[in-house]
């Protein structure tokens, strides 16, 4: 009986021992880091997502270049997108707000175009604006306001030009190989488009302090505030993009988020100046009034002043506004106390900070100024290179 | 109603130590215990997470750190309510992390009720309390020979197993069976997914000098948006470290989808005829299969397929008030994650196991019943269940008392 009962341990020991499978792990991202272009990304970041009926190649690229930086892509020939996005500024202008080529003052401040490829969607406050090949037509056909002020009636003469152009002529029939004339009629807009959209969206900067580990001891006080309870800062910029509005190749689903940092409160129920209400302006909604996209902070240093209409000056300043849990106007038309707006953001909650911490919280996002992107002769204006 | 009696002492204490039925002799019963291990080393450092390579844990999978650490305190009430009802109350704390997380909980609250002899016979338990399906997951530092629980226990089941639920049973000489049907929120379940269930068999046998007991288990189970709530789960901030030292945030990747597990396990002892030594070995071995998607709060996800086991051996030798024994363990992983954010969120989950490591654990521990309630533990841990191999020595004390009534012995 005794030995009977030994047997099932002798069977348990060899299950224990013959049952045991090699450890493996297989991983099948299904092509997520693959792409016809080099994004010249480092590891850690995810490939963005490229649109299936314009994928990135480096002919795009470069044609989109020459396009970014052509004055002749306006009505009068005086603008051209790089008039308001300087690659020395991180592809803002320095101003507030930005004049178009016939004069029309824009009621928003130009935005950086750094990994603009990784944006949810493009522009301050517009939610449904998903690719940036949908925003390129904005500032090129808009006429509210004008800025480069194309249109029906001076279309046809821009595309002479560049039809006329053996520049483009090549660049043309090497972005796009596969069409017989991609400078015929209305082909040239759409192949534009694409090309600018290419372009902008291969404007790449990852190559800051911050990646490199290289922060000052005032930085990393300041990293630990940026991430902190008391300031909540990584919540609306959030990720190795520093911005919640970030998604890539590996987001499968993302919520639209959009915030009112208590920038105004004209009505004490929460208005921003008209027409500048944000998502508002989409939905007239009025839990949208004021609710703008969080910018990306990556080289943020380079593109003051700063919010969506350029009226705070300074980094300084826009963590004071948040220390005070929204901006106060004494003042004028635009007088309000922003912290008492209903309508702002939950995280916007005042906290104390000493001047020391206010800071290490701008050394920390100057430490996000990437010099190699600006000074990247890739994103360089191409013309005076053909000179 | 004596038979029951005769019944319970022959297989509660093999069904688990942390399981019992108030006697109608002793109708009230107040029993306390407690764990303590002074340890040489830390699994992981103080600013780094317990993840072992190419399994997601969670639940109360803390792990152990230098110095002296409680492992577990327990306090606990049984009352013989009547001829056939009874409950049993207990609290208790565990070992945990250094900052909040090891306050008092209640362990058990249920309500038993015994009946049916000429059936089994049957025990029907509701309430809160611990499994039964595995006898090592209900034992706990004061009841087994190790103070650390199993790889298997802490990767699959997150260590511990409380859930409020209920429990059917069915007892002859030889043979118990049973199954449990649980709310859901013990790891790996949570209870938005709905209800897990587990059943249970199991041999026992004893003759003069060999005891013996296997018995094989079924556990099902669903997740939803299930997180490592040792670290993520909730509102995430870096941690904060001390001057001159880095901390990382914890990445909350969560688990969508069916884990099922079984199990078989074995307990084979011989006495010698004086009673005066006793030699015997524990094994137990653990399959399980997860299914489903890991996810993350900005919209990546990938989907899982894994296969895993766990065991463990324990053979061990006991001569009068000492018992040495050593403990070997073994894990193994089989996972594939597909889909675009696969790479991140394997690593991120720890499902991630680019070398195909085997993570195992070897113990060996030296048990003295020094007292009547007290018993002095030695260990030494040789854990390879990290990248990096750890020696660490441990040296603790187990109080196990019977406070009520008086004239109760209680014995490691």
């Amino acid at each position: 009986m005794q030995s009977k009962m030994l047997a099932p341990l002798f069977l348990m020991l060899v299950f224990l021992s013959g049952c045991m499978s090699e450890s493996q792990t297989i991983i099948d991202d299904e092509g997520a880091r693959e792409s016809s272009f080099d994004w010249g990304l480092p590891d850690s970041i995810p490939l963005p997502q490229e649109p299936d009926d314009n994928p990135m190649t480096e002919e795009k690229f470069q044609l989109g270049r020459h396009l970014f930086y052509d004055a002749r892509l306006s009505t009068n020939g005086t603008v051209s997108c790089s008039s308001c996005h300087h690659q020395d500024k991180a592809f803002s202008d320095g101003v507030d707000r930005a004049t178009g080529a016939t004069g029309d003052v824009h009621p928003r401040n130009s935005q950086t175009l750094v990994n603009v490829a990784w944006y949810q969607t493009l522009t301050w406050g517009n939610p449904s604006l998903g690719t940036i090949e949908q925003q390129i037509t904005l500032p090129l056909f808009g006429d509210d306001p004008i800025e480069h002020g194309l249109n029906e009636s001076n279309s046809e003469q821009i595309i002479q030009a560049i039809q006329a152009d053996p520049v483009y002529s090549e660049l043309f029939i090497s972005a796009f190989p596969d069409q017989d004339d991609p400078l015929l009629g209305d082909l040239v807009w759409d192949n534009t488009i694409k090309s600018l959209a290419s372009f902008v969206r291969g404007l790449v900067s990852f190559d800051s302090p911050y990646d490199q580990g290289e922060l000052t001891d005032s930085a990393k006080r300041g990293e630990a505030l940026f991430n902190g309870e008391r300031l909540e800062c990584f919540h609306c910029h959030a990720g190795y993009n520093f911005s919640d509005a970030t998604i890539d190749r590996e987001t499968t689903f993302a919520e639209l988020d959009f915030h009112n940092t208590g920038l105004y409160n004209i009505d004490g129920l929460g208005a921003y100046p008209s027409p500048n209400t944000g998502r508002h302006e989409v939905t007239g909604k009025a839990e949208h009034m004021g609710q703008f996209r969080a910018q990306s902070l990556r080289n943020i240093e380079l593109s003051a002043p700063y919010n969506h209409d350029g009226s705070v000056a300074t980094l300084e300043d826009v963590v004071s506004n948040y220390a005070r849990g929204g901006r106060l106007i004494a003042s004028g038309e635009n007088s309000g106390d922003g912290r008492v707006s209903p309508v702002k953001d939950g995280f916007i909650v005042s906290f104390e900070i000493t001047d020391d911490e206010v800071s290490d919280v701008v050394e920390f996002l100057k430490s996000l100024t990437d010099t190699t992107f600006i000074n990247n002769p890739r994103f360089s204006d191409p013309w005076t290179e053909d000179d | 109603m004596k038979h029951y009696f005769s019944l319970f002492t022959l297989f509660i204490p093999l069904l688990a130590q942390a399981h019992y039925i108030p006697s109608q002799d002793e109708p009230i019963t107040v029993k306390a215990s407690l764990s303590a291990t002074w340890r040489s080393d830390n699994i992981v450092d103080e600013n780094e997470y317990w993840q072992i390579p190419g399994t997601n844990m969670g639940g109360d999978a803390w792990p152990v750190e230098e110095g002296l650490q409680i492992d577990e305190m327990k306090l606990g009430l049984g009352a013989r309510i009547d001829e056939n009802t009874y409950a049993i109350v207990e609290i208790g704390t565990h070992a945990s992390d250094s900052d909040d997380h090891s306050s008092v909980s209640l362990e058990h609250a249920y309500v038993g009720y015994v009946c049916c002899e000429e059936f089994g016979p049957l025990v029907l338990e509701v309430g809160k309390m611990s499994a039964a399906f595995s006898p090592s997951l209900s034992a706990h530092a004061s009841d087994s020979l190790t103070s650390e629980s199993s790889l298997a226990a802490d990767v699959f089941f997150g260590r511990y197993f409380h859930d409020e639920g209920a429990r059917v049973m069915w007892h002859t000489d030889s043979i118990t069976a049973g199954a449990e049907v649980w709310k859901g929120d013990a790891f790996p379940a949570t209870a938005s997914a709905g209800y897990a269930w587990d059943a249970f068999a199991r041999y026992q046998w004893k003759g003069s000098n060999l005891s013996f007991v296997s018995g094989a288990w079924l556990y099902r189970s669903s997740a939803e948006t299930r997180a490592d709530h040792r670290y993520g789960g909730g509102h995430q901030h870096t941690p904060v470290a001390v001057p001159g030292e880095t901390a990382s945030i914890f990445p909350d990747t969560r688990f969508t989808g069916d884990t099922d597990l079984y199990g078989i396990h074995a307990d084979f002892a011989y006495t010698s005829d004086s009673e005066s030594w006793k030699a015997g070995m524990k094994a137990e071995y653990m399959g399980m299969q997860m299914d489903g998607t890991l996810h993350d709060a900005i919209g990546r996800t990938a989907y899982l397929d894994s296969e895993q086991t766990g065991s463990w051996a324990q053979p061990y030798i006991t001569i009068k008030d000492h018992t040495f024994g050593v403990r070997a363990e073994w894990l193994t992983s089989d996972n594939l994650i597909t889909g675009a954010a696969a790479d991140q969120l394997g690593t991120d989950s720890g499902m991630a196991n680019p070398t195909g490591f085997e993570p195992s654990r070897y113990t060996a521990v030296w048990l003295w019943q020094w007292k009547e309630n007290i018993a002095l533990r030695t260990e030494v841990v040789d854990d390879q269940s990290l990248l990096e191999d750890k020696l660490r020595f441990g040296v603790g004390i187990i109080w196990k008392q019977t406070l009520w009534p008086f004239n109760s012995k209680s014995h490691h």
